[in-house]
């Protein structure tokens, strides 16, 4: 087996983890952010009055969250390759050639419906009355959408996303079975030269580290920007009984789990 | 899932045997079969192929039962160390480097091979030099790979997990160049005619490819060993591997004395 | 060849496909029970008194919510594999202990299940009103009675939309065993489309399972829902 911790591999391979933990990086970093990008178009189209964006929103989001992201890997990457000339013809296969954009490709879409559905959720949670106060004030549509239902939906779409940011990390590791050599891609070609099993053991901290490091980072933020909505220490809200926490997020939190 | 139960159950029981010699009466054979026509999976779910046919032989000759598991090639000497099966006849070439981790019988086949290419790609030099930029790709864990890795430093090689997955990619443009077996890849332009050519045949250098494909054991099976070598052996004389052969293919595999 | 052909003639994958899909299944109710009750387990754990018990059970979902699922496959596909041949060789050596990658699979994702599980269980478990625990104890039923008869079933409640999506995670996690050369739906499908060159045709055809096993589970779910609670408002 090797030994446990045998550092002589971490100098000759060292290397090869932290160019797989940039592309690791990168990918996650495109994928969440398009993803984000799209969320909300899609969060509104399935929330709109019109049955065509709305029925076909829920087909796109059904799709996304119903099968595994794997089966959605190899569609993209191997079905590209299935139809290149078509995607030659629209000049287009360039992107799809390389494995580092077919997963980009393939994460963001999925993510974009995971995301859809945590800010449709958070949009939802918006009690109507304040948005009928805010037009009772007078406020057009942007404004209300702008500074009251926004502000109050991102504070409850925080937590879920950042489990969402967790999720997209982990998920990456699948890219290494279309030959992209991200952190996984590059334990498993280590195992394969060196039988070592320790390797596993080393990615799984680099990977742990960054999940750790990035719920921390999260807790942080939301504790930050909630702090005003969290019971105050002091005599008279004991005695009064302060006012509502944020709505619960568990709900939210479990839904932006799956892949 | 019951008979996995059961299957396990009495595979446990016939190894209760006492420490020591082991009387072999069932021999578990690892394979990646996604390598055609050497070893793949039928419609039907079975693993078919020459080496198939060919381990089935050995075992007759050896007087005992082979069951075959699917195995990823990556993991399949791990696989094998960690005693999920007994032999690996898989087209695994007997390099040193492997020597040093399991225990090789005879070879029992030989094939070049080859640098292959989309048809109309007709640059014939495969030097480091002519093919700087190009993307190139092969199987991950194999002797290919290990060549690539020698002759071609710095370039972007592609790995992919699955034996003939590097010539999908050829074929779809992904890839300019591969590096595979000559009659994996003549049985894939069979399936797909039109969509690559093979270049040429790489000389074996022997610390990359070694002398030819053997069966892989683990380090403390030399009884197996010796029963590995006996069939190969009779199998090889007795017309048994020509009529396998000629069943799968048009060229002589055997390897040369 | 045309798509049905490929599917459902006399040399077709289908079958295979659906055997696939079969052994899915099969994989995730082999590793559902155990999941989700070893996630409850955690879940009391966490709730204990003790520090010790506490901190293992953090450590434990911290580690498995924290790293890909494909790489706790291979470590447990690995790793437990090393540590069988370990345990063997000290107890009986000769024998060999081999681990199935169906087994090592359903391991690994009993593994993944019940680290997110157990905080479904936790957010159930403080959702059970104190009052619930004392009357059971003023009723005389004993701490295991009490808990199966009268928290768990309130239990259930509070945890099933949280498991239910757990369910759904856990469906779809199967396929990650496609990489251990487990006919599994996916590997099926990978199977045929290496075969004949027909990706979009099998992987489609795939997806279009796992969708409907999703939708499935999503109507049970929904169905046990309404009956969980049926009598509260």
């Amino acid at each position: 087996m090797g030994g446990w911790l045998d550092l002589s591999m971490i100098e000759a391979n060292g290397w090869r983890l932290l160019a797989g933990l940039e592309i690791t990086v990168e990918v996650v970093a495109i994928s969440c952010s398009i993803g984000f990008v799209l969320s909300y178009p899609i969060a509104l189209m399935r929330m709109a009055r019109n049955p065509v964006p709305r029925t076909l929103s829920l087909c796109y989001v059904t799709f996304f969250r119903g099968t595994p992201l794997l089966c959605q890997l190899y569609l993209v990457y191997y079905g590209a390759g299935e139809i290149r000339p078509f995607l030659t013809s629209l000049g287009l296969w360039w992107f799809f050639r390389q494995a580092f954009y077919c997963c980009v490709f393939a994460f963001s879409l999925n993510t974009a419906a995971y995301q859809a559905e945590i800010v449709r959720g958070a949009l939802l949670s918006v009690s109507r009355g304040q948005i009928e106060a805010a037009q009772a004030l007078g406020l057009s549509r942007y404004r209300v959408a702008r500074h009251v239902v926004f502000p109050q939906a991102l504070l409850v779409a925080l937590r879920p996303l950042g489990n969402e940011l967790i999720s997209i990390i982990k998920a990456s590791a699948l890219a290494a079975i279309v030959t992209l050599l991200d952190l996984m891609g590059q334990t498993r070609l280590i195992f394969a030269r060196t039988f070592d099993f320790s390797i596993y053991l080393y990615a799984a901290l680099i990977y742990l580290a960054m999940t750790a490091l990035i719920a921390r980072v999260w807790n942080l933020v939301e504790r930050r920007l909630t702090r005003h909505l969290r019971k105050r220490a002091d005599p008279v809200s004991r005695a009064v009984g302060a006012p509502g926490t944020a709505p619960s997020p568990t709900e939210l939190s479990t839904a932006s789990q799956a892949r | 899932m019951y008979r996995r139960i059961i299957a396990g159950a009495l595979l446990a029981l016939s190894l209760a045997s006492p420490a020591g010699a082991k009387e072999w009466t069932t021999v578990r054979i690892g394979v990646d079969a996604t390598y055609p026509p050497f070893e793949s999976v039928n419609p039907q779910g079975q693993i078919v192929g020459f080496e198939i046919d060919y381990a089935n032989a050995l075992c007759a000759t050896m007087h005992v039962t082979c069951t075959f598991q699917n195995q990823d090639w990556d993991g399949i000497i791990p696989a094998l160390l960690g005693e999920k099966f007994d032999a690996v006849i898989s087209s695994m070439n007997e390099t040193p480097a492997r020597a040093k981790r399991v225990l090789f019988s005879d070879v029992y086949y030989a094939t070049p091979p080859v640098w292959v290419t989309t048809a109309d790609n007709k640059n014939d030099d495969v030097s480091p030099a002519a093919l700087k930029g190009k993307t190139i790709g092969t199987q991950s864990s194999t002797t290919f790979a290990n060549y690539l890795d020698k002759y071609f430093k710095g370039f972007d090689v592609k790995l992919y997990p699955g034996g003939d997955e590097p010539l999908a990619d050829l074929a779809n443009g992904r890839l300019d160049y591969v590096v595979l077996d000559l009659l994996v890849t003549e049985k894939f332009i069979e399936k797909n005619p039109g969509c690559c050519r093979i270049i040429s045949k790489i000389d074996r250098d022997p610390d990359v490819f070694g002398p030819g494909v053997g069966v892989a054991m683990r380090p403390g099976d030399t009884d197996l060993k010796e029963m590995f070598d006996k069939a190969i052996h009779q199998v090889a004389t007795d017309g048994t591997f020509d009529r396998l052969q000629k069943k799968y293919f048009t060229v002589d595999i055997s390897p040369k004395k | 060849m045309p798509a049905l052909e490929l599917l459902f003639g006399t040399n077709g994958w289908g079958p295979l496909l659906l055997k696939g899909a079969g052994i899915t299944i099969l994989l995730a109710l082999a590793s559902a029970p155990f999941g989700f009750g070893a996630g409850l387990l955690l879940a009391l754990m966490n709730l204990s008194g003790s520090r010790v018990l506490r901190g293992a059970c953090t450590a434990f979902t911290t580690l498995f919510r924290g790293i890909p699922d494909l790489l706790s496959l291979f470590i447990v596909y690995f790793g437990l594999q090393a540590a069988l041949n370990w345990i063997a060789s000290r107890v009986a050596p000769g024998q060999a202990f081999t681990m199935d990658a169906f087994v090592a699979g359903a391991l690994s994702l009993s593994v993944v299940v019940a680290a997110y599980s157990s905080e479904v269980w936790v957010a159930a478990l403080h959702a059970v009103p104190r009052h619930q625990h004392e009357a059971a104890h003023a009723l005389g039923l004993g701490r295991w009675r009490a808990f199966r008869l009268v928290i768990l079933p309130q239990l259930g409640r509070v945890a099933l939309p949280g498991l239910g999506n757990i369910w759904t995670i856990l469906l779809k996690d199967t396929s990650l065993i496609s990489t251990l050369a487990v006919s599994d739906l996916l590997r099926a499908a990978s199977e045929a489309s290496r075969s004949t060159q027909r990706p979009m045709l099998f992987y489609g055809a795939a997806a279009m399972i796992y969708l409907f096993f999703s939708i499935v589970s999503g109507g049970m779910q929904s169905v046990l829902e309404r009956r969980a609670n049926r009598g509260y408002a």
